[in-house]
């Protein structure tokens, strides 16, 4: 199938800081695709550049076919939930909201209000259609910044950090919507630094790091990257061709910290083939997995 | 782009019904900057001055201010508030393209910047007993006038979009303002943004002059050209703003 929304090559520099380096990426449709990063390694920088507000320095972006930087046409197809915003206007109710959303974004002002009331009854909003934003709680408020980006019923959505300061219940409806979404048929992006959240909603994790996606792969493939035990061994000196080659054959990761994944007796045959190297630290990895995983594949 | 301009002037007859002493404040303050104004110049003058028709005039230049200070600031002030609510992006996300948005959404605030208008004249009408007669062809040259605000008010509003706090600059233009709108509107004043329009309508209103429509003329062409200048300046400043990352909140 022919993708969405697509990214070649993208690259973004503020200053001295390269935020972004060469992020490829295509989204097809019922498809959910889930960035996933630390802090400042540059999600919310790839999301502005797709959809329009930030200008890449190198690379291009393919909104059905269109460059929404020179066709703002293009972006009747898009709708996003950016970042640390509200995304709505405070002194306005979600009703009227969502009808200036609605029209603003190519819609007839029938057609706005017709899907914004059903709108908000899907996501039990409907009793507070008619109270003004700021009064809403913060759960709320960031419903109501998901149904702004569905309004105009796009065919791509990009959500950074969606399910971000809500509450268990909330999240898990958010979740469940964002889902079926999906299977109607909508390419889907979402940003997170959870990899449970990952894990809930994608079908394909992008792990993203110092701006460059260092691992992409179809989720039960990354998923079964951590499952089980993880060691994580530190050598005092460099490791030998020799040595290197058999760990490698034992399924041992990275190099300057290595992983190993498996239980406390295969840890063993590691060891022997390490003999005699000597060692400065050999710890079972309990901490943050993505964390560890970034550690290990040597981009830390 | 019809429905557009009706959700952007619902939107605005919101904003007034829900938040009237907002305008109901701009009314009051206005009013009295120039109710203290006229009572200082009253006094100055010595008891028993006549202002005559002057009063008038002053008066109608003092109106067409605060009209076109509504076009000229209400863009950069629009963009303060979305990037300090958490809107600018969700704005610019439109598939009209902003520049389409904001004009568009200039126009339907037109109603309420009328209001403001006619609001303030009653107010001065009564404290001052000036007596203003209203010739309709007067719209004209204020429309050209209007015209030219809008273009200030986006050469403004790009420097709102990558600089973001331009209060200061805003309030202190505003006299620069009401210097291009007192200023003549011949020879090479005419070419001042705002003045040809301006002085034509005030020939109009104080002294009963008819619709001059080679002046009228000159003043639509000021006022385009201006405009024009206005929208280039933004749309380049909507694309360096995205380019260095400027599009967000604060
Ligand atoms: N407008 C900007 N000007 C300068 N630097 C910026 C700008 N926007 C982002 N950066 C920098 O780019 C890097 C990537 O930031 P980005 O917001 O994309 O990270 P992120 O992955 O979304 O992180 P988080 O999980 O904290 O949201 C950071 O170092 C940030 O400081
Ligand atoms: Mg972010």
């Amino acid at each position: 199938m022919e993708p969405l929304l697509q990214a070649r090559g993208l690259v973004k520099r503020f200053g001295a800081l390269t935020a972004v380096r060469g992020v490829n990426l295509a989204l097809r449709p019922g498809e959910v695709l889930a960035f996933l990063g630390k802090n400042g390694a540059g999600k919310t920088t790839t999301v502005k550049m797709l959809s329009g507000l930030l200008l890449p320095d190198e690379g291009e972006v393919r909104l059905l076919g269109r460059d929404p930087f020179q066709d703002p046409k293009a972006l009747r197809h898009l709708g996003a939930v950016l970042e640390g915003n509200r995304n709505v206007y405070w002194r306005l109710t979600p009703l009227e909201n969502l009808v200036y959303f609605g029209v603003a974004r190519g819609l007839r002002l029938k057609e706005a209000q017709k899907r914004a009331l059903a709108l908000l009854e899907a996501y039990g909003l409907r009793e507070k259609a008619h109270t003004e934003v700021r009064h809403l709680s913060r759960g709320m408020q960031q419903k109501l910044a998901l149904l702004q980006a569905l309004i105009h019923d796009p065919e791509v959505l990009l959500l950074d950090e969606p399910t971000l300061g809500l509450d268990v219940e909330t999240a898990l409806l958010v979740r469940e919507r964002i889902r079926a979404l999906a299977q109607s048929g909508k390419a889907i992006l979402l940003t997170t630094h959870q990899l449970e959240v990952a894990e809930a909603l994608a079908d394909r994790i992008a792990i993203i790091h110092r701006g460059e996606v260092v691992l992409e792969e179809e989720k039960g493939a990354l998923l079964a990257r951590f499952a089980g035990d993880h060691y994580v061994l530190e050598l005092e000196g460099p490791v030998p061709e020799g040595a290197l080659a058999r760990l490698r054959a034992l399924g041992v990761e990275g190099d300057g910290p290595f992983l190993f994944r498996g239980d406390g007796k295969a840890l063993w045959r590691v060891l022997e083939a390490l003999k005699p190297l000597p060692l400065k630290r050999v710890a079972k990895a309990e901490a943050d997995l993505l964390e560890v995983f970034l550690k290990v594949v040597g981009h830390a | 782009m019809l429905d557009l301009f009706l959700a952007e002037f619902w939107r605005s007859l919101l904003y007034l019904r829900r938040y009237p002493l907002e305008l109901l404040g701009a009314v009051v303050t206005l009013s009295l900057i120039f109710y203290f104004l006229f009572l200082g110049a009253r006094f100055l003058a010595g008891p028993g001055a006549e202002f005559g028709g002057r009063l008038e005039a002053v008066l109608v230049g003092y109106l067409l201010w605060t009209f076109t200070l509504s076009a000229y600031n209400g863009l950069s002030f629009g963009l303060m508030e979305e990037a300090q609510t958490g809107t600018l992006e969700q704005v610019f996300l439109t598939p009209y393209g902003p520049i389409p948005l904001f004009l568009v959404r200039n126009l339907a605030g037109l109603l309420s910047q009328g209001l403001l208008v006619f609001l303030i004249a009653l107010v001065l009408m009564a404290l001052t007993g000036a007596r203003l007669a209203f010739a309709p062809g007067v719209i004209l040259p204020c429309l050209a006038v209007l015209l030219g605000g809008y273009g200030l008010g986006f050469a403004m509003g790009s420097l709102a979009l990558l600089y973001k706090r331009v209060e200061q600059l805003l309030g202190l233009s505003q006299f620069l303002l009401l210097f291009l709108l007192q200023a003549p509107g011949t020879g090479p004043f005419a070419l001042l943004p705002l003045a040809p329009g301006a002085a034509l309508a005030r020939r109009m209103l104080a002294e009963g002059a008819p619709l001059d429509p080679s002046a009228l003329g000159l003043a639509f062409l000021n006022g385009l050209a201006y405009l024009g200048v206005g929208l280039f300046l933004f749309r380049r400043a909507v694309y360096r703003a995205k380019r260095l990352g400027l599009l967000h909140g604060y």
